[in-house]
């Protein structure tokens, strides 16, 4: 199931082909073709997970489906009652709703014993004045089901408090955030944990948690907001470390009973151990996947692909050379116009690609209130430390020219 | 004409295909050599097929695709193909030349194949792309293989690929077992209007 919206497209697609899979396609809006092509496109209600399952199986009365496949937050879910009602290999409905909900999954969590922040659920009517004088500072305020970070804020007393709740209400107004109904109204407010941060790339079968990559994450995340920036791996940090962060996010995968496929999870580690803070039941997010690579030369979405099907898994070991992916920060609000230096960025030794997903006369919206990167830069070498430097060095040529939002 | 001042641009498709943007005409036309045997008096085609690894050279206007069989990075590979592009275009002699025509034995030949393309362009696959303010040209038939540029809001669309393979592959295939592929040799990062852009995780 690939939304119109997903980066991933071309990655899965392609993915298929290389797999010899019959891949039919379902995405929330129609294709032009699907009259035409109907054993290859298909049209699902995503937003009605049960529906969705409904229309799949009517087209599996006329189509043969061994295998069905979600690769974002939303189609997760319901990739989960497709397998449910078909009767296919997939994971718990019930799990996968759970690691799709900020608190929900907390709550599993902290019942398994997970050690994750301490937490509060709080409704966006409540008295602001009296939930910021009971919070313990630092906190971030986070919404329930945006993803990429959107709307997440960090407050250092309560006056920041109540301004980042306000501002992410008015985030979960926008009509995008206002779909999520009930988990609009609401919001969490987490302790803030400092320390490095790392996003864990795992795949579960049959419970088992594989790790494929484990990142670390070179720009420190403190806030006020979380925009991603670099993703570089394999981890730098001491082999224990490393090894208490996987037990801590297959600990947490279990708390939600999550047990297979891909799985994405962002931790923390400081002087008192590992941090799960999210686990996703998805790959990991935006054109980040090609980072990945296998031995056997394998993307990372023919991995889930193949998961998803049982086929035989191949290599789960990366590659050796080290890899990184850098989100192109948005360098501000406005209309982008051009993006300058993608050549020179794409010669600094040791990039491999500069993708700019931004089109001409897009909005670029910074966070908290954005979630799209303008673009992404991938850089493999010898080490972690090399990738980075590419990575960094390629950004420093890009400008993205823009005029100033009148609207 | 200086070959050091010859912009290139990479645009990597996948591990295996990438595309190079050359800031002026490199052929006017489309020719793609589907092996290395095909090369010779074609002076870009030559030096490209001298870099190890590459598969398969698809020319079209200012733009160089190469497929390559190996999993040495784009970034190490590019270089060669720059320079080769370079060198090729520094010559005295055109750098692509035309393909001779070919000679068919029981089987549709590139110019039949064409014509039937086209067609199929026309009558199916354009009016339903239209509905999504999109347009797929029919470049060329080379070898059997489709050689087609997505415009309009397929250019840059985030369904652009599902598009390509879910749709007009298939009904290219369905109806013209002969193709034997289909080449996008679209620059979709010029795309300004797509019908869907990618927006999230």
């Amino acid at each position: 199931m690939l939304p119109t919206a997903t980066y991933r497209t071309t990655a899965f697609v392609e993915a298929a082909r290389r797999l010899g899979v019959d891949l039919t396609v379902a995405s929330e809006e129609p294709s032009t073709f699907e009259a035409s092509r109907p054993d290859a496109l298909l049209t699902l209600e995503f937003s009605h997970p049960t529906r969705a399952a409904d229309q799949a199986r009517a087209f599996a009365t006329r189509h043969q489906v061994d295998g069905v496949l979600g690769v974002d937050d939303d189609t997760v879910i319901v990739a989960a009652e497709i397998a449910r009602a078909l009767g296919l290999a997939g994971n718990d409905v019930a799990a996968v709703e759970a690691a799709r909900d900020k608190y929900r999954q907390r709550v599993l969590m902290q019942q398994h014993g997970v050690a994750i922040p301490s937490f509060q659920l709080h409704r966006l009517d409540e008295d602001l004045e009296g939930i910021a004088r009971s919070v313990a500072y630092p906190c971030v305020v986070k919404p329930l089901r945006l993803s990429a970070s959107r709307g997440v804020i960090r407050a250092d007393d309560p006056r920041a408090f109540v301004d980042a709740v306000q501002r992410l209400a008015a985030i979960l107004k926008q009509p995008d955030a206002a779909a999520c109904a009930d988990a609009a109204a609401s919001f969490l407010v987490e302790q803030y944990v400092p320390g490095v941060e790392v996003a864990l790339e795992g795949l579960l079968t049959s419970g088992a948690l594989h790790v494929l990559a484990l990142f670390d994450k070179p720009d420190p995340l403190q806030g006020p907001f979380f925009e991603e920036t670099i993703y570089a791996t394999p981890s730098m940090l001491p082999a224990a470390t490393q090894r208490a962060l996987r037990d801590t996010a297959a600990h947490a995968a279990r708390a939600i009973g999550l047990t297979r496929g891909p799985v994405h999870a962002e931790l923390r580690w400081n002087e008192r151990g590992p941090w799960l803070i999210e686990l996703a039941a998805r790959p990991i997010g935006g054109r980040c996947g090609a980072a990945l690579r296998f031995q056997d030369g394998a993307t990372l979405e023919e991995v889930v692909i193949r998961e998803a099907l049982g086929l035989p898994l191949g290599s789960l070991s990366r590659e050796d050379a080290a890899s990184g992916v850098m989100m192109i920060p948005v360098p501000g609000a406005g209309i982008l116009r051009e993006v300058r230096g993608v050549a020179e960025a794409r010669a600094v030794p040791g990039v491999e690609d500069v993708v700019i997903t931004a089109h001409r006369g897009q909005a670029l919206v910074p966070w908290p209130e954005g979630s799209r990167y303008p673009g992404f830069i991938f850089a493999r070498g010898r080490a972690p430390a090399e990738v980075v430097s590419a990575l960094r060095a390629a950004h420093r040529r890009l400008t993205f020219v823009r005029d100033r939002q009148t609207d | 004409m200086a070959s050091s001042e010859i912009r290139i641009t990479a645009e990597p498709v996948d591990q295996r295909r990438c595309k190079f943007l050359v800031d002026r005409p490199v052929y006017q036309g489309v020719r793609r050599f589907a092996s290395r045997a095909e090369a010779p008096g074609s002076p870009l085609a030559e030096a490209l097929y001298a870099i190890p690894g590459v598969s398969e050279v698809i020319v079209s206007a200012n733009l160089v695709t190469v497929v390559k069989d190996t999993d040495d990075p784009w970034q190490a590979m590019g270089k060669s193909v720059g320079a080769a592009i370079r060198q090729a275009l520094a010559g005295e002699a055109p750098a692509v030349v035309e393909k001779a025509a070919a000679t068919s034995a029981g089987r549709l030949s590139d110019d039949e194949l064409y014509e039937r393309v086209n067609d199929l362009f026309e009558q199916q696959v354009n009016p339903m792309v239209a509905r999504h303010g999109g347009r797929v040209e029919l470049i060329d038939v080379q070898d059997a293989v489709v050689l087609l540029r997505m415009g309009g809001g397929c250019q840059g669309c985030g369904m652009a690929s599902v598009t390509l393979r879910q749709g007009i592959e298939g009904i290219v295939m369905e109806h013209l077992p002969e193709v034997k592929g289909i080449v996008d040799v679209t620059d979709h990062a010029s795309g300004a209007n797509p019908y869907f852009a990618s927006a999230k995780k």
